[in-house]
């Protein structure tokens, strides 16, 4: 799992160095993505772990930890806001300026 | 006590009920002034009241600290809601004047109280996860107000300043899933706690993941060397809003490195962080100043010249590794936030003014405002010699402050470095003066109306002469802020409860 987000990550810094705005918007998919990934693997995960409900499972039952999929969702959410944001402006600076590269805007 | 959700509470609904009041100017503008100035007094009456009963706290949804989301109000997450309601409120009736009709079609207000409700948000966190979502908050409501307008230069560094936002607030994620792992919770008063106890392996593993989170806080706070940023996409934040963009944004940045690697990392080893930042603040300082020196347009020096001042702020972190000299080095840092929040805003409404007077932000074309203006540079004069550091401003004390923390730690070099910028700041300040203020103007009267928008920024320029020479207060109270950080005890029984076995 280390090496898929950590090949995750690699990927989206090339995409986000990439001269190419829709790249970059592409790239920061890619990161969150990985982002998430890697809280999964902080919060730990097996089969058999049942869901932290009051009553729900009988005692001594192994439990999830109920905080990183909290976190998860919160960041899917955000990033999904911002990803939104970046492709309008990115598609903004495309009409404006009829290139998406940054380089070329003045 | 419950009523600390209100600074968050506020700007959130105001937000609402200004984006539904799109289209009727003259009720969005008035709205937005109420709330603000009642929003103003709330927290200073907050402020008092903590200043006097002691810490407090609340966790939202019935839970018990540390798992449910926590507000903490301390003395310095008060201090630092005052200072963004103030520059909140001045720069909202500023705007009233300055606001252009097409933004105002762009939901300029609702926006500007987004911006208001993540840093308001931020500061009064009392919880890891929590601060990023504030600062999301806060970034979203500042690309809002960036883009306001949507003109071509604006649009372009708009894109910039969020991916490179982006990118800080991947890793800060990131961060927060590394602590969460390491030490267990994210609950600031809890990570003060269980850090402190943790040795060996363990404390050299939070210490790695803490420097994630030093690159994301650098990172906002534009310290070097992740500053390059910040000169080009705050010229475009349309004036007046500046002002607060410009005042507070780089010093949330400030505050959560003051919050976090003073107050809530502290195990063995945890000095190595402080040390990182005490290098990067003499580089920021002086690269800051000397991007201003070379630049010739009034917005772009200006900007320059926050980085340069959050060197200092960052260098009083910075001593903190010294435990002899902590308190002091935070209690100097604390008073050069107040400090600098006040005067920059001022410094950046009065270059809003000085462009309107002139007609052009060009700083070889300006001249001659003195004769158009009198009392723009009259105003100007004040904050930019409070900015250089001269008696009997507040710069002068915040510096002096500061500085005698860095000669009682030791820390030679990185006085001399200030002393040096300061200097050249001066200069800088001078550079704007000659050009902006003397000269003959091409115009007979003034470029466009200005005098309304005076009137809020003089009292930011009253404050900072206030806060000079009636400074026993303030330094007070920023001394009682500082030994509330440096030292855990207190904010950790205010959200825990009793000390544990």
């Amino acid at each position: 799992m280390a090496a898929v987000i950590g090949v995750m990550f690699a990927a989206g810094t090339s995409m986000i160095l990439r001269p190419s705005l829709i790249w970059v918007v592409m790239g920061f998919g890619m990161y969150s993505n990985a982002t998430n990934l890697l809280l999964i693997v902080c919060g730990g995960y097996a089969p058999q772990w049942q869901a932290p409900f009051v009553g729900a499972s009988a005692p001594g039952t192994p439990l999830m930890d109920p905080l990183p999929p909290d976190i998860i969702l919160t960041a899917i959410v955000i990033s999904f806001a911002v990803g939104a944001l970046l492709l309008t402006i990115s598609y903004c600076v495309y009409l404006d300026s009829g290139t998406d590269d940054p380089e070329q805007l003045t | 006590m419950s009523v600390l959700i209100v600074p968050v509470l506020v700007p959130f609904l105001t937000a609402i009920l200004l984006a539904l009041l799109t289209g009727k100017p003259t009720t969005q503008k008035a709205l937005a002034v109420v709330s603000a100035i009642g929003l103003t007094a709330f927290v200073f009456w907050l402020l008092r009241f903590v200043d006097t009963h002691g810490i407090q706290t609340m966790v939202v949804g019935g839970w018990t600290a540390p798992w449910g989301i926590a507000f903490v109000a301390d003395r310095l997450a008060c201090i630092m809601l005052c200072l963004s309601m103030t520059v909140g409120t001045v720069v909202t009736i500023y705007t009233i004047w300055s606001v252009e009709p097409r933004q105002q079609e762009y939901f300029f207000y609702p926006l500007f109280q987004v911006l208001l409700l993540g840093v308001n948000w931020s500061f009064i966190t009392g919880d890891l996860f929590n601060l990023f979502v504030g600062y999301e908050v806060m970034l979203i409501g500042s690309y809002g107000v960036m883009m306001v307008g949507a003109t071509k230069p604006q649009v372009r560094e708009t894109m910039r300043y969020i991916a490179i936002n982006s990118i800080g607030s991947t890793f800060f994620v990131v961060g927060c899933g590394l602590v969460y792992t390491t030490v267990g919770t994210l609950n600031f008063a809890d990570l003060a706690e269980r850090t402190a106890r943790l040795s060996g392996e363990q404390a050299a593993l939070v210490t790695a993941v803490t420097m994630l989170l030093l690159v994301v806080f650098a990172l906002k706070s534009a310290a070097f060397p992740l500053f390059s940023w910040l000169p080009d996409s705050y010229p475009v934040v349309p004036a007046g809003v500046s002002g607060y963009v410009a005042g507070l944004l780089t010093k949330v940045g400030v505050y959560s490195l003051l919050r976090v690697f003073v107050l809530v990392f502290r195990q063995p080893g945890h000095e190595l962080a402080l040390q990182v930042i005490l290098v990067s603040s003499g580089f920021t300082m002086l690269l800051g100043v000397l991007g201003a020196m070379c630049q010739w347009d009034v917005r772009r020096i200006l900007s320059w010249h926050i980085i340069s001042q959050v060197g200092y702020m960052l260098m009083g972190v910075g001593l903190t590794a010294n435990a002899t000299v902590a308190t002091a080095a935070v209690a100097g840092t604390i008073f050069y936030v107040m400090h600098h929040i006040i005067v920059k805003s001022s410094l950046f409404l009065i270059g809003g003014i000085a462009e309107r007077v002139s007609g052009t932000q060009e700083l070889k074309r300006m001249g001659g405002v003195l004769d158009l203006a009198p009392g723009v540079a009259g105003m100007f004069l004040v904050a930019a010699m409070s900015l250089a550091g001269m008696p009997p401003f507040s710069g002068f004390l915040s510096k002096l402050v500061l500085l005698r923390a860095g000669l009682g730690g030791g820390n030679y070099v990185v006085v001399a470095v200030s002393l040096v910028t300061s200097f050249l700041t001066l200069f800088s300040m001078a550079k704007i003066w000659t050009y902006v203020f003397w000269g003959r103007s091409e115009r007979e009267v003034p470029a466009a109306p200005y005098r309304a928008l005076m009137v809020p920024t003089a009292v930011l320029v009253v404050m900072t002469i206030g806060i000079g020479i009636a400074a026993q207060p303030f330094l007070r109270l920023a001394a009682d802020a500082a030994s509330d950080i440096t030292d855990p005890r207190a904010y950790v029984t205010a959200v825990l409860g009793a000390p544990r076995p």
